[in-house]
């Protein structure tokens, strides 16, 4: 792909999700970062620690994309497909990896048990670098979650994956 | 102490630049890597199937770079306090393997005041037993007043 192809890439949507944040989620995330803490598990530890509710883990925010996005909370001038996916699908498919290269996640407020939250991510940087013989084509996805009601930031995700040919 | 805005009070009355917060160590397991592909909704085949790894030409399987942030993640919440993380981020810098003794090693690099804010800067990495970097970053939390 042509570097001006890619340039015409930033900005662009990656689309929009509407989820809710599950307890039972939490928990089992919890279990998998090894953090056996009640807080994320006891509402009334939750409370004692002076939290609203019971919160998420702060690596949450990554992977709540792929839980409690159910159909009908979803709006439907979403855009379809991402054309990140398109475009590391059409990389991968002349060889080469995957990776993750870098996450930056920023807070406004803890994410709660409860929360229904909108994310909007866009694409806030693509470029190609030549390093060892290798071209390694990156993209930075920035989603930005708001409360649903509120409109209030929670919490954004910067992510940086990378293709190497 | 009085609890913070939002969150958990921090562990520590006081903090000082160049403090460690201590060592969280976890001998990482496939078990590990299968129960964070469930929680994460992440099931790339190099990260539980160890078949298609080592005929990708991998070793094995080896862990998610996310598992790696989240360990991270729970030393870091483990001292500032659940609630009280402002930015956290990492790049990653190697694969993780089954067996590995990994090691969590954060130091407080800054402490500052952002508006009404206390703030402290964080360096964050994982390392294995031969001091291998794994993950390496930054974060910023809410500490206690006069911290």
């Amino acid at each position: 792909m042509a570097d001006d192809t890619l340039e015409q890439l930033i900005g662009t949507s990656t689309g929009r999700s509407v989820i809710t944040v599950e307890r039972g989620h939490v928990a089992r995330f919890a279990d998998a970062v090894q953090d056996p803490s009640p807080v994320y598990r006891d509402p009334r530890a939750a409370s004692a620690a002076g939290l609203p509710g019971i919160p998420a883990p702060p690596t949450y925010p990554f992977v709540m994309g792929n839980f409690g996005r159910y159909p009908e909370l979803q709006v439907d001038d979403d855009p379809p497909g991402s054309p990140v996916a398109a475009l590391l699908g059409s990389l991968l498919a002349g060889g080469g990896l995957i990776l993750h290269g870098e996450q930056e996640l920023t807070y406004r407020r803890p994410v709660l048990v409860g929360d229904v939250l909108v994310g909007e991510g866009r694409v806030a940087d693509a470029y190609r670098k030549e390093s060892g013989g290798h071209t390694m084509t990156f993209v930075v996805v920035e989603t930005i979650w708001r409360d649903r009601d509120s409109g209030e930031e929670v919490t954004t995700s910067r992510m940086t994956v990378l293709h190497r040919s | 102490m009085t609890a913070l805005p939002g969150g958990t009070s921090s562990p520590r009355a006081a903090l000082h630049v160049g403090d460690q917060a201590p060592v969280l160590e976890h001998v990482l397991t496939r078990t590990d890597l299968v129960v964070y592909a469930g929680a994460s909704g992440d099931f790339n085949p190099m990260h539980h199937d160890e078949v298609q790894a080592t005929a990708a030409g991998q070793p094995s399987v080896f862990g998610h770079g996310m598992f790696s942030m989240g360990l991270c993640g729970t030393a870091l919440t483990n001292y500032v306090g659940i609630g009280n993380v402002r930015r956290f981020g990492v790049r990653f810098v190697r694969q993780t393997w089954p067996g590995e003794r990994l090691q969590t090693r954060i130091t407080v690099t800054a402490l500052r005041e952002a508006g009404d804010d206390h703030l402290a800067d964080l360096d964050v990495r994982l390392v294995n037993e031969e001091g291998e970097e794994k993950v390496v970053g930054s974060a910023t939390a809410v500490v206690a007043p006069g911290a």
